[in-house]
């Protein structure tokens, strides 16, 4: 307990802890921000589109639109294509059934001299007229191809069908656009699976980060040969324990603060139904269950992590050897990280990869979050992911704690791993 | 009871660091483990302490092996640690904790100590900003706060200038006469010979000389003299037997073979005319005996 509660007081005294909780705090309050922020920049940038055209309409044109209609049904609708490229005069050739090929080149040569402007080509191709549209570059897009078809078609089915003998009515009607709206009916939605991902990601780094916390605490008290009046003291099993309990309570305090920032700002600073790049920001997925799992996986993952990196600051002299000491550590907790991102992006599922990382120690921590958020998770996957989490946890802090006592007080060259494992 | 140490045995890989080693300590004091830099003294206590596990052998405190957890025991390292970014009192009080005493008491022994170490003044600084005897002052204080009846001090002397060194003697002294057993690891034989009933030297591990400081020395016999008498008398000495040992500034140390040959060189000083200011006949010191022995040994 006296070492858990100086460990914490240590932990939360440090500046890195102030220092990062404020940047992430700002952050966080910049992206609760961020859809006002939005919002407006996108209506100024309505308020000047609408400026722009109205200007545009009564201001001088910035370029030609060369239109040519073999068929001559689209060159009676003019109106219908300047509409779509206001800022262009359109000026129609004739198509004399002379040399068309002699003209295209002639119009080329102009637009790519002449970026601003553009050309329509309509042929007559027998059954049905085929539509050209030539811009200077995809940069330079005087008119877009696909408005010029939609509204070629629109003209070419309006004719075919009055051909047909159909009145103006049924035409309309023929041409109505259809309403249409997506459903899915699984568990995986675009919320969920945002949110779960990022989730993903902030428990790799607050599991990565603390663990950190540990192993460079110990180092340091090695380095600074406290240790050798700490373990006179206290069993190195419950110096271990009290360090790894007071590092994830300080990661819980920051985490939990940041959360009140977040709840906070949200409440507060986002509008209702306020989306960014069409991505509604909605915690419905967060209930009081999928909270306390979420933060069970936390401590579990953080647990597992943060005594194996006790070892490793248990296993060098020096801080400066830390990194290398703990780089076999940070493979396997990448490794973790990535089989449980890879699985979750690819949309979880019941294939073997997604289950090896729902019960893999080391990627547990990082799969199940993002498997809750999206309700992709009943409740025996996650008492076995758990179960088999809490079972890892005993194991490897009954082995690491054995290796802490026995390397703790070895200083000198820094031990290799195979030195380590043979230690009685 | 008190401390016995029986056979303590302590090996790495082929190497013997500490070898059947027994001594015992059975009433307040200081006792001497003594020996050169690699010696074995710092292995011996860490296997003690059971901060090691030693292959052969044990220590018992009045019959009890020496745990962590069945004596709070005082330790000062050889190896000085203190967390160096907190405050000095904060720091003592943490160790007091940790050693099993209330907050308060920790507190108060604390400045008991403090005061004692006259390093009050520097409760509220950081360790880093205090000087590395006063700083090796705090971690003694560590290691006796929660008042211990057995201590062990690693080096306590090394790296302090002459007036701390008398304050840390003063507070052994005080620690004696509070009835404390306190096995005290130098390689500095002089400032032993100051404190030291019973001692043990150890020399690559192995028991060197062990017991009675008293009786050691008194066992040498008186084997040397220091003169001073403001000339030089070598020649006169060299003429009545006297081998020359050491010369110092303000006096010279002779090789006798017994207290005979100093009380004829005595009178044929005087007969010269020449009265030293200072003559005295003495055992061998601590270094000297050891010199010997460890190269009797090789």
């Amino acid at each position: 307990m006296t070492i858990f509660a100086y460990t914490f007081k240590e932990g939360i005294r440090k500046k890195a802890f102030w220092v990062s909780s404020v940047i992430i705090a700002a952050l966080i309050l910049l992206l609760c921000l961020a859809p006002r922020i939005l919002s407006a920049f996108q209506k100024d940038e309505k308020e000047a589109q609408e400026q722009t055209q109205e200007v545009q309409a009564d201001t001088e044109k910035t370029g030609i639109c060369y239109f040519m209609d073999e068929t001559g049904i689209f060159s009676e609708n003019i109106p219908l294509f300047q509409a779509l490229a206001p800022e262009l005069d359109f000026q129609v050739l004739a198509s004399d059934g002379g040399d068309t090929a002699a003209q295209l080149e002639k119009i080329r040569k102009d637009i790519k001299e002449n970026q601003d402007n553009a050309a329509v080509i309509i042929e007559d191709s027998g059954t049905a007229p085929s539509v050209r549209v030539i811009n200077a570059s995809f940069m330079h897009q005087g008119i877009s191809m696909n408005a010029v078809l939609e509204t070629c078609n629109t003209i070419w089915k309006t004719k075919v069908l009055t051909d047909e003998g159909l009145n103006s009515d049924a035409i309309m009607k023929a041409q109505t656009v259809l309403a249409g709206e997506e459903e899915t009916v699984g568990n995986l939605d675009l919320t969920g699976y945002v949110m779960g991902l990022v989730l993903t990601f902030v428990m790799f780094f607050a599991v990565y980060y603390y663990g950190y916390g540990v192993a460079m605490s110990v180092a340091s008290e090695k380095t600074s040969r406290v240790m050798e009046t700490l373990i006179i003291s206290a069993k190195p099993s419950r110096i271990l324990v009290g360090k790894c309990l007071a590092m994830g309570v300080v990661g819980l305090v920051q985490i939990g603060g940041l959360l009140i920032v977040g709840i906070l700002g949200y409440t507060f600073l986002v509008p209702d139904g306020a989306q960014i790049a069409g991505f509604e920001l909605s915690f419905s997925n967060f209930t009081a269950g999928t909270a306390a799992a979420l933060l069970l996986y936390f401590i579990l993952g953080y647990a597992f992590y943060a005594v194996l990196n006790s070892v490793c600051g248990a296993a060098v002299s020096k801080v400066e050897d830390l990194n290398s000491a703990m780089m076999p550590v940070s493979v396997v907790a990448i490794l973790g990280f990535y089989l449980g991102y890879f699985t979750s992006v690819a949309g979880g599922g019941s294939n073997l990869l997604a289950k090896l990382a729902l019960y893999l120690p080391i990627s547990s921590p990082f799969t199940v979050p993002f498997r809750l958020l999206t309700g992709d998770m009943n409740n025996s996957d996650l008492g076995i992911s758990m179960g088999i989490l809490a079972v890892s946890i005993a194991a490897v802090s009954m082995i690491s704690a054995k290796i802490y006592s026995a390397s703790v007080m070895h200083y000198g060259k820094k031990l290799k791993w195979k030195e380590i494992a043979g230690m009685k | 009871m008190g401390l016995i140490v029986n056979e303590l045995t302590k090996r790495f890989g082929s190497k013997t660091a500490v070898d059947h080693l027994s001594f015992s300590m059975d009433s307040p004091g200081v006792f001497g483990l003594l020996g050169t830099n690699g010696a074995g003294k710092t292995t011996t206590i860490r296997n003690i302490l059971g901060i090691m596990t030693p292959d052969e052998g044990e220590a018992t405190w009045n019959g009890t092996p020496i745990t962590r957890e069945t004596l709070a025991f005082g330790y000062l390292p050889e190896e000085r640690g203190i967390y160096m970014k907190t405050k000095v009192l904060e720091q003592l009080i943490y160790f007091g904790m940790l050693r099993g005493m209330k907050k308060e008491a920790a507190r108060k022994s604390a400045f008991h100590y403090m005061k004692k170490l006259k390093v009050e003044e520097y409760r509220n600084m950081p360790a880093e900003k205090l000087s590395k005897g006063n700083q090796q002052k705090v971690q003694l204080i560590a290691a006796i706060i929660h008042n211990p009846r057995l201590i062990f001090l690693d080096e306590p002397f090394s790296g302090l200038d002459p007036v701390n060194a008398r304050v840390l003697k003063n507070l052994v002294e005080d620690l004696v006469e509070e009835g404390k057993y306190i096995i005290l690891s130098t390689h500095q034989m002089e400032t032993v010979e100051e404190y030291c009933k019973d001692l043990v030297i150890l020399d690559r591990g192995k028991t060197l000389l062990q017991g009675n400081l008293r009786k050691i020395k008194a066992g040498y016999g008186h084997t040397n003299l220091c003169v001073s008498c403001g000339c030089d008398v070598d020649e006169l000495a060299h003429e009545e037997g006297l081998e020359l040992f050491e010369k110092r500034a303000v006096e010279t140390e002779y090789k006798i073979t017994g207290d005979e040959m100093a009380h004829r060189f005595l009178k044929r000083l005087v007969d010269q005319g020449i009265y030293p200011i200072k003559f005295e006949i003495r055992e061998p010191s601590l270094q000297e005996i050891f010199v010997k022995k460890a190269g009797e040994n090789q």
